[in-house]
């Protein structure tokens, strides 16, 4: 596809042409970057013929940090906290690509327990992500219920997620070699009854009060569709780009940490739509917890943290890269080594940063209202987009 | 909107969504009161790193080796040795601070101490009105460990 | 009315109908202020109970009912702030054009079978129309003052909804109107003597409803204040006692209009055993308000371009459509 096409088709005027006698008269409307739902700070500069957006121009750097710059600076395990702050709504998938990358580059094994508990709190993670989520966007089209019906769930898990890693928002629980500590019985009992839980209660009472009712239906469907040639030209990834039909999951595709061992499907999308990227987050949640039930059933008693080289972690020269399907898409961390203790360069390839390109393109000929919807369906997190 | 069926359909599912919002709430409330009430922490919570105390000499475990300084991230913990009468070095902090303000609170000195010095407290609610009263100087590290871990203190556990 | 005019003692006629005028109105300003405040607690504690919190408890009175109160105070002591760049006279003024519109409606609600409205109106409905259709003014009085995008957008929406839903709203009251023969409330309510006209006009008490969240710019028709896009439409640049003052006619509005549906069609005053009397008018209003606050807090909001296609293209032909049954029904009758 040319790149003109691919810049101009997102203008879908649907309306009768205005008569070319008439003044045509545009409005510019900054959103943010205080903004109440510009989900942190983001700001965007939209051009407005009436209702209708013509032109977007997302502005970021509101919540740049320098991490990548910070990293270079960093002893390769002090980086591992550091992570959390990138993707600060799912930092256990941060984390894992982070130190999968390492123990590539180290050839460092994790032990069996340790594995799959990584496996666990990975899908845990996507489930709490995408919860958040479906409760953000039910907020942001104005169902302000679901929100908290959302947090009255996530109250439990963050607390189980306190029990298992002393915090409940910035983890740092995953460790080079494998994780911080092990897991008991009573925390496993109470997991498994959470997830019991969350898949009997929680996420049918979302998905009749807010996905299915025919007012978030109406919002949603056929606004901003992306068909799959756009998606994979502008490099979007995970749900977003799931939601345009093509089945491409990292955990399928590239499989890391064993998951070729799980039986889980990739839920796709029919259109691309605002809807089905709403529906694609919501049945992943889904499929995480089948993953979850297969990954405790077959958790092995053992250590959780694996042999790792005494002394001051070096790392071989040359490059490294790691990506994990992220809650968000496909989250990248790319180490450049010259063999000293910190890494010579750090690159975060994170997705809602790709996926906010894509704002301009979607936006155009929608509303106001929409402009909202479809920022809320690339499930930004600014920790992560601006680093 | 067009059609019966899409009107019936509108409506159910709107009623769907009205009768669990009706359910929900003729429901117990879930939230707490919270300055009044509070929820219990779990064990192993991680608030501000404290300062291990020996409960029989009431001495401090460390040893001022710095090894927690090194490990921290951020760089907030400043340690400096005791220097002994004889102008040596001693095993023992003489000044050991934390600055607060810019700890992340993930646990990385703990980990590195090889002497078992340091462990999480479960203090979170530590605001102040000044940046200086958040600079946790040994003394203050050590308070903290003991109101902290008091229960365990006192049921005799082995720490 | 009639005994206490009896005794006016040698007052001048003009003098003693002002001062009637104006303890009516100050009765009138006093109850609505104070239902208003009310709701306002309701309308937390609901959306508290809803969403499984315990809402306002703190400030006063058994479960924080003196929470309005202490609202009311903050929001008077507020330092008035007005924007550098707004239009003085046009912004100052919109919350006292929303407001008093508002307070008007009252005038014609029949109260008590015995006492009647405070003003039976022949023509109440026409003057209810007129009336409120006067909110419009205000607010657009108060986004185009502002001076600020956010305050247009929202200004622009309510204009548009608020004219659209007037239509089918006047339509689904003429159905009403037919089967009782009249255009003022008293005479309404006391055609209900038998049947509340919910049942041979549901369809008009559905249109009726929905239309009234909209002419109410409540969910799913908040559009106009979607805090999520528009921040607080035309409350936005608003401060203090004013935008204390536009909320509060929201929640005027919301209880008059629910004393207006409840009078048209859930039978006004009329309860079992004949036990008629305002404590049955208003335990049906606030069984109406307690539904919109259920509503708010259950759905999403309509997209504007939505929101006129419900109304243009659904509402208005099904009000249309309840006029001609009705109209059939009465002639084969």
């Amino acid at each position: 596809m040319a790149q003109e096409q691919l810049f101009m088709e997102g203008a879908v005027e649907k309306r009768e042409p205005i008569p070319e006698n008439v003044e045509r008269q545009t409005m510019e409307l900054n959103l943010g970057p205080q903004h109440p739902s510009t989900h942190g700070v983001f700001r965007a500069i939209l051009t407005l013929e009436g209702e209708t957006v013509v032109d977007v121009e997302p502005v970021i750097g509101y919540l740049h940090r320098n991490h990548e710059k910070i990293y270079e600076t960093m002893q390769y395990p002090q980086i591992i906290p550091m992570t959390d702050r990138t993707d600060y709504l799912a930092p256990l998938t941060s984390e894992l690509a982070y130190v999968l990358c390492v123990e590539k580059a180290l050839g460092i094994e994790v032990p069996e327990r340790g594995r799959i508990l990584r496996i666990i709190f990975n899908e845990f993670q996507r489930i709490l992500s995408h919860q958040l989520y479906a409760a953000t966007f039910g907020m942001d089209i104005g169902a302000f219920t679901p929100f908290l019906y959302v947090f009255r769930d996530r109250e439990k898990a963050l607390d189980l997620m306190d029990r298992a890693t002393g915090a409940r928002l910035l983890f740092n629980y995953f460790r080079i070699g494998g994780l911080r500590n092990d897991v008991n019985e009573a925390w496993l009992e109470d997991f498994r009854a959470w997830i019991d839980n969350f898949e009997r209660e929680g996420w049918p009472e979302y998905v009749r009060l807010l996905f299915e009712n025919e007012i978030f239906r109406v919002r949603t469907k056929d606004i901003a569709v992306l068909p799959p040639d756009v998606a994979m030209a502008y490099g979007a990834s995970g749900p977003v780009l799931r939601a345009s039909g093509v089945r491409w999951d990292l955990r399928k595709a590239h499989p890391y940490l064993g998951y070729e061992e799980f039986d889980f499907d990739v839920p796709v999308g029919e259109k691309g739509d605002c809807y089905d990227r709403c529906m694609v987050r919501v049945m992943e949640m889904k499929e995480s917890v089948r993953i979850i039930r297969q990954a405790l059933d077959r958790l092995p008693d053992g250590p959780v943290l694996g042999k790792v080289p005494r002394g001051v972690m070096k790392l071989p020269k040359g490059d490294y890269y790691q990506t994990v399907d992220a809650p968000r898409g496909e989250t990248g961390c790319y180490i450049v080594s010259d063999g000293g203790a910190t890494p010579y360069r750090v690159k975060w390839r994170s997705p809602a940063f790709v996926h906010l390109q894509l704002l301009p393109y979607l936006c155009r000929g929608t509303k106001v209202a929409d402009f909202i919807a479809i920022l809320a369906t690339l499930d930004p997190v600014f920790g992560e987009v601006d680093r | 909107m067009s059609g019966l069926s899409d009107v019936v359909r509108t409506a159910k599912s709107i009623l769907t969504g009205h009768g669990i919002t009706l359910k929900e709430f003729f429901r117990e409330p879930v939230t707490v009161r919270y300055p009044q009430e509070k929820i219990e922490y779990p064990r192993g919570v991680r608030g501000i790193p404290s300062q291990k105390v020996n409960p029989e000499t009431g001495d401090l475990n460390c040893t001022a080796c710095g090894l927690c300084a090194r490990a921290c991230p951020v760089g907030v913990i400043t340690v400096e040795a005791m220097v002994g009468p004889d102008g040596k070095k001693m095993q023992y902090p003489a000044k050991y601070e934390l600055d607060y303000t810019r700890c992340l609170v993930c646990n990385l000195c703990v980990e590195a101490c090889p002497f078992d010095a340091l462990e999480m407290s479960d203090m979170t609610e530590l605001s102040s009105f000044s940046s200086e009263d958040l600079v946790f100087d040994r003394d203050r590290l050590a308070e903290i460990w003991k109101r902290s871990h008091a229960a365990r203190i006192a049921g005799g556990e082995k720490i | 009315m009639l005994e206490l005019a009896a005794g006016q003692g040698g007052m001048p006629d003009w003098l003693w109908n002002f001062i009637l005028a104006a303890l009516k109105a100050t009765g009138v300003l006093a109850f609505a202020m104070a239902s208003a405040g009310l709701l306002t607690w309701v309308e937390r504690k609901v959306a508290a109970r809803i969403q499984r919190r315990r809402g306002p408890e703190v400030v006063g009175g058994p479960w924080g009912v003196l929470q309005p109160l202490a609202d009311g105070v903050k929001l008077f002591a507020k330092e008035d702030v007005m924007p550098r760049a707004v239009d003085r006279w046009v912004w100052a003024l919109a919350p006292s054009v929303i407001f008093f519109p508002v307070i008007m409606v009252f005038l014609v609600i029949p109260l008590d079978p015995k006492f009647g409205a405070l003003r039976d109106l022949n023509i109440a409905l026409v003057y209810l129309a007129a009336v409120t259709s006067f909110t419009v003014l205000g607010i657009f009085m108060a986004g185009w003052g502002s001076n600020n995008k956010y305050s247009l957008i929202g200004a622009m929406r309510a204009i548009a909804m608020i004219v659209s839903y007037e239509i089918p709203l006047v339509l689904s009251v003429v159905g009403v109107v037919l089967a009782a023969g009249s255009l003022s409330l008293v005479d309404i309510v006391e055609a209900q003597d038998e049947m509340w006209f919910i049942i041979p006009q549901f369809l008009g008490f559905v249109v009726f409803y929905i239309a009234s969240l909209a002419e109410l710019n409540r969910t799913p028709f908040d559009l106009v204040t979607g805090e999520s896009e528009i921040v607080m439409g035309y409350l936005t640049e608003y401060s203090g006692i004013r935008a204390g003052l536009m909320i509060f006619s929201e929640y005027i509005g919301l209880l008059a209009t629910s004393l207006v549906a409840a009078s048209l069609f859930l039978g006004g005053w009329h309860g079992p055993f004949g036990t008629d009397s305002v404590v049955w008018l208003l335990l049906k209003a606030f069984f109406l308000v307690f539904v919109a606050m259920w509503i708010r807090w259950t759905l999403p909001r309509l997209r504007i371009d939505q929101v006129m296609n419900l109304g243009w293209k659904f509402l208005l032909p099904v009000s249309i459509a309840n006029v001609v049954l009705t109209g059939a029904w009465i002639m084969v009758r």
